[in-house]
């Protein structure tokens, strides 16, 4: 139980030096140790003083009575009482401590006195000697304070008896006086003690808050911050070992923005040359295949009008409806590689178009909602990454959703453009999505091109709860050198 | 909160400081500014018999010698005795005069004046070495060159008593037969009032000459045998009538009587010897004014002289 309390102190105290900081771990210790120090200083040399003193107050008490008896011998033996009176005044006069002195004869009569008119009760019992001994002092504890009170027999006691009594004010006074004085040292020191300190910490501290400050700034990723060697110590090490660290992450930094720009160069060259190579071949596919076809539907159509024969009209005709049949689907090929409504008429109508035609051929109930795109149009890059990111959304909501019903919003605010499409389908494992889904893109595709534009992708889904998938693009490209190898790769390619 | 902890730490600490300052004793405390008349001190009832002593000696050493004495003549009149000193011979004189005092131990100069003056009465006079006289030594300190009275001229001298023969009135005889006189021949003079004190005065160099009382100079060599290494005795003057016990003229015959006897008896007890031996003293004997004529005769051609100076 005691060494728990014992273990938990201990750690509680280590807790509270452990939190404070090192400036004030340092102030604490120098005031620590000069208030220590000075009280303990202090109260040593008021005992040792008020020891020294009273013993001092108790052999001049003493030595002066001792004196008083010797020079009030013969006055006494004389019955010179007038000069006996003069010299216990003077005896109080010379001795500021003496609080009063007296004589007595042997029978203990009061012979004078240095109270005026009248003597203190019950002070004549109060300390009493033999006429044989050299004295006898004591204490008394009067109104006043503490009174030392010595008696000395006058000529072996055949003269009377001295009696002598001395305040302590003075001996307390100069002990209170020296122990202020040392307390007010001590303060000053502290004083001192904590401008020292302060300056002090802040020469410790001032390098190593330079370096937390300059690994903040590393940790949100600035790599900029060199910090300064202050001294040639172990925290002058230290920043030279924090600089030399900051330089190789920017080092590493620098290599691996290179190696991002490179892959997002290419894959933006990828995806350019996709894009150029679908619109070659829709061009193809509706000028070329779509021409032959129509060229091959006229020539069926005058065959079956010029043919009498009924069995040549009826091939005819059928291989005229086969090759109108191909014709739309040719023509559908084309628009779902390059839909030349995207060149122009313009996202939205793009959009609307393709979604009219998933909601038939995928038999979806489609709901499209446009906002803030209407009215100017946004770049050829961003319009047909939007797009493909639609068309990749729905090409998976239809392989894999089982939905029956699909929401598609998109919306421009701000500066940035949000996609977000919405089934009702039978969700997913979240953190399954990056996998590849049936061997194309699919969601990753998404937010591969999603990063590219300087955007983002997240998926909310649950299974059985349907899937949302969110996507957020700036209007405004951040890296240019990718834009840039956008446009620049059909010269190349 | 840690730093309401060591405030508290802090404060705890001055609060101990403080406890230890301020302590507070209590017990029933005397009031010196209580003041009380004193008691006047209850008269025993009894009158001592008052004796006083010229100051020969110094007031302690007076008190330690005459004290067994007093109190053996206390327990054989039956009634307390008071000792009574003055600091100067003319003081004793004053209280003889007066009837303050029953019998006195003074001086020869002073009872030369007191005779004189109002009819001091003999009653007694010790013996010392078979005589009733004693003498007024010259000494000066033992490592002092002084020959003779005239080579203490311009000195510090020290003289006991203005009214003490041994110390005051013979050395000025002494420099008068020189032709000159005490105010002039000497440095500086002062008066020590007691013949003890003179001698020491000359022991440790205060003084460079003093004359002093034979038997108190004699009795202080025995007890302190270093004084005879430290003074040296330069001149001895010629036998004078010895200092003697007297009374006023108007005290009562039988009490006189009473104690003169008692004087003379000493020496036949053994507690009256023990004390006469204290005092250097053989025996009282009685004594005649004739006795002090020799004295009569140096103190007048002093007076004398001071007369024609006057005049």
């Amino acid at each position: 139980m005691t060494q728990q309390t014992t273990t938990s102190l201990i750690q509680y105290a280590w807790q509270f030096v452990g939190s404070v900081n090192l400036r004030v771990k340092v102030l604490g210790i120098v005031l620590g140790m000069v208030v220590l120090l000075g009280l303990a200083v202090t109260y040593q040399v008021r005992v040792a003083l008020s020891e020294e003193l009273e013993e001092q107050l108790k052999d001049q008490g003493v030595s002066i009575t001792r004196d008083l008896a010797a020079r009030a011998t013969d006055l006494i033996l004389i019955n010179d009482m007038y000069a006996l009176h003069q010299l216990l005044e003077e005896t109080v006069l010379n001795n500021r401590s003496v609080r009063y002195a007296f004589i007595v004869d042997p029978e203990h009569h009061i012979l004078a006195h240095t109270f005026g008119e009248g003597f203190p009760a019950n002070l004549l019992e109060a300390n009493t000697v033999e006429p044989d001994s050299h004295h006898h002092a004591t204490w008394l504890e009067t109104t006043e304070g503490s009174i030392w009170d010595s008696a000395v027999p006058i000529f072996g006691g055949k003269a009377g008896f001295a009696r002598v009594g001395l305040s302590d004010d003075r001996m307390r006074h100069a002990v209170n006086t020296v122990t202020g004085q040392l307390l007010l040292t001590t303060v000053m020191v502290s004083v001192f003690g904590i401008a020292a300190a302060t300056v002090l910490t802040w020469v410790l501290t001032h390098p190593i808050l330079t370096l937390v400050s300059a690994a903040e700034s590393v940790a949100k990723g600035d790599l900029s911050p060199q910090v300064r060697r202050w001294a040639n110590d172990e925290i002058g090490n230290l920043a030279d070992a924090f600089n030399a660290m900051t330089e190789a992450l920017r080092k590493a930094a620098q290599e691996r923005a290179e190696r991002d720009s490179l892959r997002a160069q290419y894959i933006s060259g990828v995806i350019a040359a996709q894009e150029e190579e679908r619109k070659r071949v829709a061009r193809e596919l509706h000028d070329g295949t779509g021409q032959l076809m129509t060229s091959l539907l006229a020539g069926l159509t005058a065959l079956e009008n010029a043919s009498a024969e009924p069995s040549v009209r009826e091939h005819a005709g059928e291989l005229r409806r086969l090759v109108s049949l191909t014709l739309k689907e040719v023509r559908n090929l084309a628009v779902q590689l390059r839909p030349s409504a995207l060149d122009d008429l313009g996202l939205p109508a793009a959009i609307e178009h393709y979604l009219a035609f998933c909601s038939r051929h995928y038999d979806l109930q489609i709901n499209l909602t446009i906002h803030g795109l209407e009215e100017s149009r946004l770049s050829a890059e961003l319009e047909t990454s939007i797009y493909r990111i639609v068309q990749e959304g729905l090409t998976n909501i239809a392989r894999h959703a089982k939905a029956t019903s699909v929401d598609v919003i998109l919306k421009r605010r701000g500066k940035e453009v949000f996609v977000i499409i919405e089934d009702n389908g039978q969700g997913m494992a979240v953190n399954g999505y990056h996998k590849r889904v049936g061997g194309g893109l699919g969601l990753y595709g998404i937010r591969e091109r999603a990063e590219l534009l300087g955007g983002k992708m997240s998926i909310e889904s649950e299974p059985g709860r349907g899937t949302s998938l969110f996507v957020v693009l700036p209007l405004e490209q951040p890296i240019p050198a990718a834009s840039e190898s956008l446009s620049a790769v059909p010269n190349t390619g | 909160m840690k730093r309401r902890l060591f405030l508290t730490f802090m404060i705890g600490c001055l609060g101990l400081l403080a406890a230890a300052c301020a302590s507070t004793p209590a017990s029933p405390a005397i009031d010196l500014t209580d003041l009380r008349p004193l008691e006047p001190v209850a008269d025993e009832g009894v009158i001592p018999l008052r004796i006083a002593v010229a100051a020969v000696l110094s007031p302690q050493g007076t008190l330690e010698s005459y004290q067994p004495l007093l109190h053996y003549m206390s327990e054989q009149l039956n009634r307390p005795i008071e000792l009574v000193q003055r600091r100067t011979y003319q003081e004793v004189n004053t209280l003889i005069e007066q009837g303050e005092v029953d019998v006195a131990f003074v001086c020869t100069g002073a009872y030369v004046a007191g005779a004189r003056e109002f009819g001091m009465e003999l009653l007694a006079a010790p013996q010392v070495n078979g005589e009733a006289v004693y003498y007024s030594y010259l000494i000066v300190p033992a490592s002092s060159p002084v020959e003779d009275l005239a080579d203490l001229r311009g000195a510090t001298f020290a003289f006991t008593d203005p009214m003490s023969m041994t110390g005051y009135y013979y050395p000025s005889y002494l420099v008068h037969q020189l032709g000159d006189e005490p105010q002039t021949f000497f440095g500086r003079t002062f008066f020590t009032y007691s013949h003890d004190k003179a001698i020491s005065a000359v022991a440790q160099g205060v003084a460079d000459g003093a004359a002093v009382d034979s038997l108190v100079y004699d009795a202080a060599i025995l007890q302190d045998p270093d004084l005879a290494l430290q003074t040296r005795i330069i001149h001895r003057s010629d036998p004078f009538g010895i200092p003697p016990v007297v009374v006023n003229p108007d005290t009562r015959p039988q009490i006189k009587a009473e104690i003169q006897s008692l004087l003379l008896d000493l020496a036949n007890t053994p507690d009256g010897l023990a004390a006469l031996q204290i005092l250097g003293f053989e025996r009282f004997v009685t004594i005649q004014d004739s006795d002090y004529d020799t004295v009569r005769r140096v103190i007048s051609s002093l007076e004398v002289t001071q007369t024609e100076e006057i005049q």
